[in-house]
């Protein structure tokens, strides 16, 4: 299978939430910075005790998400894992491991932050959408 | 000799390039009160003359009522119209009045002299008000501090002129006759008005003929604010006396003066004097040589007490002894103290008061409360004619003066309830950090405030205790040495650090051994101590030398330099730069770099060399050297970094600093295709901080470039521009053309969103480009008001940009939309707005709207995206190729293969992705 291209990588950006406020260009911005990986079945995507470098988007495939060796979840096509990691480096509780061969899209945290000291509307966006989740968590 | 120039420079500070418009604006004033001091004493004796004294209280509640609501119908109109335009049309209409009033005046009709007094009565608030707006327009805030003096004498005189002529004519021309003169001196004020038009830097363009604030508040607001503040209550309460006793003694003075002149002409000729002459120039000497000593020696409560005082002793002598010369006395004492220390006691007491709220409330009281005061007095007239007097036709000025004496007690009490109250808001202000003394109006700081500062310094709060410390410093006048005495032993390091701060501003060298023990401790006061030693030590440059060598006040010391460039090529020696230049140490490249620019020596090849430093400080460092010396061999290296994140800012600055003479390169460079974009989106940013026709003229070209961030941060600039420096050129015809250009690309987009409307299903090509199409559309918009408001006054454009950008992100709102449209509609253009407003009104039918007024036809959703792939725009095509695809527009395969043969990289691999899915 072919890599995704650009327009396809936005549509994959699309369903993530940190980046829910913004507009079809900066997702573009930030869809040139992602990266597709795969995995075959079977391999550890997250590890419990291992800080995350960053956030992927299941395009194909699935990832099961257990904790303390009980399932929770599994992740399909468009969900988002890690999605926070962007901003904490601390390890998730949980253990992310393929169902069957997967491709998933990867952001990295590095580039990431490269691209909003550059893109400040970006930033801007991203924030909003951080600051509306405190805020309903804090009205909830 | 030097004494005296100060004295004449604090009172007569005009400088060059500003003695003609100085001189015009004075002689405006000088025409348009001479003419008012001409209408003033005709229309008063008129009336008395022809009525008895008793209907003088319904001439006044009829100024108050009919006046009031002309001038508020007028403020109404004024806030939309433009002021040349407004004077223009007043001039005219003043004139024409008079003639008729003075062709009326011949018949003898009773009424006709009501309609002549409420017109003298408007007459003064329109023009003379204009003339200050004027002045406002013409002058900045800086300037008018200087020159208001001259333009409040140049009415003074143009008062007493007014008052002079008028007494001298009557002995020759019958009162009537005099109104024709009063014409010529509207018509001489609208020729000076010209000249002050034609010069160069004045711009009238924007500027309304009421300022927003006299139109934009709420009856209901206003009297909420003022049942929930006793500041407020207690200001309402003063002015509302003082209008009521305005009326009062103006009533015991009028029916003396009737009754001791019987003709018109000598009516008129003493009231002439009386107020043209003898009451302007004791005003003037009060304002000019007393107020400023009282306030600053009784403070606002002492202040505001003066007038009512005076008053009362006035009264007292007319209880004592009735006549004309006693109740002239109370009329001279009552209208001087008004306009002198009255005005400025309000003035200051509003000073606390938040700006919104202080705008707001003068309006209110403008339009409001001076006519319900005066109104007032009118009725209690008119019940003191009733009730209290024998003979209304006849009153006893001593019966009025007993109820002068009664609201003037209350006014006293009040005046005290004043000082109080004043004093709490400036203390809760200062403790909220609010207050600002550099914004007022009053150049006098009153002796209340100043004690209330001196115990905010010594505050425990650090914060707090610097800001009054600051706001000392700005009180004119004050002798600041004793409390920096005091400060500079704070534990605080941040009071430490105001105090060597204000020491230095104002040049005091008494705390030369507190900054010498400051230094070593290495506190945030740090910094302020290097800097206040090498202002005033006498051994600054041995000082100098030890701190120079240590990286905690290394800095400090080039920093504290930056005003003394030739004390900076003494002290910092080319040996000393070359070696640290060499350093292994990156602070000491650093500080070379800034002393390379502080030197102002041209050494470009080392200045270059530390551009290529690794260490961002030293780069940062060479930025600011370039910067101060405005290399041209550094301007690309400067350039380039506007590329990196961490030097964007610094880089900028620098090139700030270059000036008007490099927006030309800086122009090439936008407009160059091959000079990379993140280094062209940060070129506006440069140049909005350079005022300079030059820098406009650059962004005005970038308004149209295909690159759609470009055209946005161009005008982001230039509506910068327009801001800081209004006085520039910015409606050129490329302006027009391109808002029409977005005009028509809306509609354009408009047109091509349609048949994709319904696309909602989310994550796909389709949905994606109608988003895309959406943003467009917000830009676009966002473009045109950008656009608008280079032609147009800026702030109310964008109101109306708010207002419309409402009705499509679905938050209408109806009032301001309303508002938006009136007044898109009245200052817009005619073949402007025939496209423009259809936005705002029209928002369910712009598909039509677009075909019918600019031939954009609608399209089906094949035509819409063939149109976007072969569009300027790469995101875009990428968008409509995608949707091609996923919607099996196998039509379209050959503009697909263009795109994947000709498109950037990015577009050419989702048009081959396309192609195959098509297959």
């Amino acid at each position: 299978m072919s890599e995704l291209n650009l327009v396809e990588k936005v549509i994959a950006l699309e369903g993530v939430e940190l980046f829910k406020a913004l507009t079809p260009d900066q997702l573009a911005r930030i869809a040139s910075i992602a990266t597709e990986v795969s995995f075959a079945q079977d391999k550890t995507v997250i590890e419990p005790d291992r800080p995350m470098d960053g956030l992927y988007v299941v395009l194909d495939g699935g990832v099961a998400l257990s904790r303390n060796g009980s399932e929770l979840h599994v992740a399909r096509q468009n969900d988002v894992l890690g999605a926070w990691a962007l901003f904490d480096n601390d390890p998730m509780p949980v253990t992310a491991r393929t169902v069957e061969y997967t491709r998933l899209l990867r952001i990295s945290r590095e580039d990431f932050y490269d691209l909003l000291s550059d893109n400040v509307e970006v930033t801007a966006a991203v924030f909003s959408t951080i600051v509306k989740r405190f805020r309903k968590m804090v009205e909830a | 000799m030097r004494h005296l120039r100060n004295l004449w420079r604090s009172v007569f500070d005009v400088r060059e390039g500003e003695y003609i418009r100085t001189s015009f604006m004075a002689l405006y004033l000088f025409f348009v009160l001479f003419a008012y001091y001409i209408l003033k004493p005709v229309s008063r004796a008129l009336f008395l003359t022809k009525f008895d004294i008793d209907r003088l209280p319904y001439l006044y509640i009829l100024i108050a009522c009919g006046g009031g609501l002309l001038a508020y119908l007028y403020t109404k109109v004024a806030v939309r119209a433009s002021l040349t335009v407004a004077l223009t049309w007043t001039t005219v209409l003043s004139i024409l009045c008079l003639i008729a009033i003075w062709w009326m005046l011949q018949f003898r009709f009773p009424w006709m002299l009501y309609v002549f007094n409420v017109w003298v009565s408007l007459f003064s608030i329109v023009l003379v008000s204009q003339g200050w707006l004027i002045a406002a327009n013409v002058f900045t805030a800086r300037e008018a501090k200087r020159v208001y003096g001259i333009l409040g004498l140049g009415a003074v005189v143009g008062a007493a002129f007014g008052g002079t002529f008028t007494s001298w004519m009557t002995r020759h021309v019958e009162p009537r006759g005099i109104l024709l003169a009063s014409a010529g001196m509207v018509g001489m004020s609208y020729l000076a008005f010209l000249v002050v038009l034609r010069q160069k830097g004045v711009r009238l363009t924007g500027a309304k003929a009421a300022e927003a604030e006299d139109a934009e508040f709420e009856f209901a607001d206003i009297v909420k604010a003022i049942g929930a503040n006793r500041h407020l209550q207690v200001i309402m309460g003063i002015i509302t006396l003082t209008f009521i006793v305005d009326v009062l003694v103006e009533f015991q003075f009028s029916a003396m003066a009737k009754a001791s002149y019987t003709t018109e002409a000598a009516l008129t000729a003493f009231l002439g004097s009386f107020y043209g002459i003898y009451l302007n120039l004791v005003t003037f000497v009060l304002q000019f040589f007393l107020t400023t000593f009282v306030v600053s020696r009784f403070g606002v409560g002492g202040t505001l007490q003066i007038m009512p005082v005076a008053i009362s002793i006035t009264s007292l002598m007319t209880i004592f002894s009735p006549s004309l010369l006693s109740t002239a006395a109370v009329r001279l004492t009552e209208a001087a103290t008004r306009y002198s220390f009255n005005k400025t006691g309000m003035e200051l007491l509003y000073l606390p008061l938040p700006m919104e709220l202080k705008n707001r409330t003068k309006a209110f009281v403008d339009i409001f409360v001076d006519r319900f005061g005066r109104g007032l007095g009118a009725v209690v007239l008119l019940l003191f004619a009733q009730y209290v007097v024998s003979d209304p036709k006849r009153p006893d000025p001593r019966q009025v003066s007993y109820i002068v004496l009664g609201f003037v007690v209350i006014w006293i009490l009040l005046s005290v309830n004043a000082s109080r109250e004043y004093s709490r808001t400036v203390r809760k202000r200062l403790e909220s950090r609010r207050l600002n003394l550099e914004d007022s109006r009053v150049r006098v700081t009153d002796s209340a405030t100043v004690k209330l500062l001196e115990q905010a310094a010594m505050s425990p709060n650090a914060r707090q205790a610097s800001y009054a410390l600051g706001l000392l410093g700005e009180a004119a006048g004050y002798d600041l040495a004793p409390q920096l005495r005091k400060l500079v032993a704070s534990p605080s390091a941040e009071v430490r650090s105001k105090v060597f701060e204000l020491a230095r501003a104002i040049r005091f060298d008494g705390l030369l051994g507190e900054a010498q023990a400051e230094v070593p401790l290495e506190a945030a006061s740090s910094g302020a101590a290097v800097a206040y030693l090498l202002a005033l030590s006498p051994d600054r440059e041995a000082l100098f030398a030890r701190f120079i060598d240590r990286p905690s006040t290394a800095d400090a010391a080039l920093e504290a330099l930056t005003e003394q460039r030739e004390r900076a090529r003494q002290w910092l020696s080319a040996a000393w730069i070359s070696a640290a230049l060499d350093s292994p140490e990156a602070w000491r490249r650093a500080l070379a770099a800034t002393a390379i620019g502080l030197r102002g020596d041209d050494v470009t090849a080392p200045l270059l060399r530390l551009f290529e430093d690794s260490d961002e400080r030293v780069v940062s460092a060479a930025c600011r050297a370039a910067g101060i010396l405005g290399s041209r061999a550094c301007l690309d290296s400067v350039v380039q970094r506007l590329a990196h994140p961490c030097l964007r800012g610094v880089a900028i600055a620098s090139l700030a600093r270059y000036g008007a003479r490099i927006a030309g390169s800086l122009g090439d460079m936008l407009e160059d295709d091959a000079v990379s974009l993140s280094i062209r989106r940060q070129i506006p940013r440069v140049l909005k901080l350079i005022p300079d026709q030059r820098s406009v003229d650059v962004l005005l070209g970038a308004i149209g470039n295909k690159d759609l961030t470009l055209r946005a941060a161009a005008l982001k600039g230039l509506n910068r521009l327009r801001e800081d420096a209004p006085g520039l050129n910015f409606a050129g015809p490329t302006v027009r053309q391109q808002t029409f250009a977005e005009i028509k690309y809306y509609f354009e987009m408009n047109a091509a969103l349609a048949p994709f409307r319904t696309q909602d299903t989310p994550q796909t090509a389709a949905s994606l480009l109608a988003r895309t199409i959406k943003d467009r559309l917000d830009h676009t918009l966002d473009r045109m008001f950008r656009l608008l408001g280079l032609r147009y006054p800026a702030k109310d454009i964008y109101s109306a940009y708010l207002a419309v950008r409402g009705i499509y992100t679905g938050k209408r709102n109806e009032e301001h939309l309303t508002a938006a449209v009136e007044f898109l509609d009245s200052v817009v253009e005619r073949d402007l707005k025939r496209v423009l407003m259809p936005l705002l009104d029209s928002a369910e039918r712009l598909t039509e709207v677009g075909r019918d007024l600019l031939g954009v036809d609608p399209k089906d959703a094949e035509a819409a995206i063939r149109d976007l792939i072969r569009s300027g725009d790469p995101w875009l095509r990428a968008c409509a190729v995608a949707a091609a695809a996923q919607l099996q527009m196998k039509p379209l395969t050959r503009e697909i293969e263009d795109a994947a043969r000709g498109g950037p990289p990015d577009l050419a691999r989702v048009a081959s992705d396309a192609i195959a899915a098509l297959v």
